[in-house]
Order: structure tokens, then C-alpha cells, then sequence
């Protein structure tokens, strides 16, 4: 029997996948899509950039938008923009941020920094699954 | 490592190699836009902070 347009099943949950993929680890999609060099690269200059974020004593900041300080809560959601290394970090004790610090500032913007470039990445993953590159 | 300019290179190395793989293919390509793109950051950070040099900060 022939399967006509209706019933092709198109691999369209592949494509969530590799974004959830590549946002929980650096240049995960891009690996999963074959893309093995800028993958390799990926994992390794965001996560070093994140690292080195929180070796200059930048501070990962918390979850939850509180309404008098809109700016914790953005500088948040691009942190998270790293991943699974926010979780680690945070489950590590790291990304206390030492305020005092004279790279204090600096450390913050390498985290947050690191987790907007991922999230460019996913978007560039997300082109690619969807055949666009 | 405090110093600024140490850290400003470190900075536009890791913005520069993600950047330059993001937008080119070819590793040679990769390469050559992303000196260009790390020399950009470099020069625009040291021109920006002669010009800012005599604000009273």
C-alpha cells in the first residue's frame, strides 16, 4: 500500500529534541546533526567561557523574576541559556559571586555572555534540523 | 588574572571562535573571519577607551 502525503510521518519531534539537546549541552545538536567539527568547538569554547565565568567569581543568579530587580532575572535566563552546566554549578556550590571581586563584573559577563551564545547555537541547530542550512 | 586587557583578549577569543564557526564552514574560512572578528573587538576595546579616556568617570 502506498503512502500518500497524510501519512508520511515527518521526523518533526527530532527537531525539538536536538534544540532541547542542544541547550541542555553545548554543541550537542550540531554533533547529533553531524556536524562534528563545529560541535567539538561548541562544547568547548562555551563551556571553558561559563567556567571562566565563574573563576573570575561571577555570580550565577537565581531563578525567579522579582519585580524590583527585572535586571537579576534577565541576567538569569541567560544563564540558563548554557545548560546542564547552570545546574552543575549551581549543585556544585559554584556562582556565589563575590561582589567585592575586582572581575566580578567580568565574571558575570562571561556566564552570561557563554549563555546567550548557546542559545544562538540552538537557533543555528534548530536551522539545520530544519533543512534550512 | 585582573588585568583588563588580558581579560578583554580572553573574552573576544571565546566570542570570536563561537561567532566565526557559527557563520563559516570551512575551518580556513572559520579561521580567517575569525582573526578578523578578534582583531575588531580588540581594536574597537582599545579605541573606545583612549576616546573615554579624558570623560570623568
Amino acid at each position: 500500500m502506498r503512502a500518500d502525503a497524510a501519512d508520511r510521518v515527518e521526523p518533526a519531534t527530532n527537531k525539538y529534541l536536538i534544540a532541547v539537546l542542544a541547550w541542555a549541552i553545548p554543541g550537542a545538536g550540531h554533533l547529533l546533526l553531524g556536524r562534528r567539527q563545529k560541535g567539538v568547538t561548541f562544547l568547548i569554547t562555551l563551556t571553558l567561557m561559563f567556567a571562566a565565568g565563574l573563576w573570575l567569581e561571577g555570580r550565577i543568579f537565581p531563578l525567579g523574576f522579582d519585580l524590583t530587580q527585572p535586571l537579576v532575572g534577565l541576567a538569569a535566563i541567560a544563564d540558563l541559556g548554557i545548560g546542564i552546566p547552570y545546574f552543575v554549578a549551581k549543585f556544585m556550590g559554584h556562582g556565589a559571586g563575590q561582589v567585592t571581586a575586582i572581575t566580578y563584573e567580568y565574571g558575570n559577563a562571561f556566564a552570561i555572555v557563554a549563555g546567550l551564545l548557546n542559545m544562538l547555537v540552538v537557533l543555528d541547530a534548530w536551522d539545520i534540523a530544519e533543512g534550512r542550512k | 588574572m585582573t588585568s583588563h586587557v588580558a581579560l578583554m583578549a580572553l573574552f573576544s577569543l571565546f566570542v570570536s571562535v563561537v561567532f566565526a564557526t557559527l557563520m563559516r564552514d570551512e575551518p580556513r574560512d572559520q579561521a580567517l573571519f575569525g582573526l578578523r572578528l578578534f582583531g575588531g573587538f580588540m581594536a574597537a576595546g582599545i579605541v573606545i577607551g583612549w576616546l573615554l579616556y579624558p570623560l570623568p568617570l
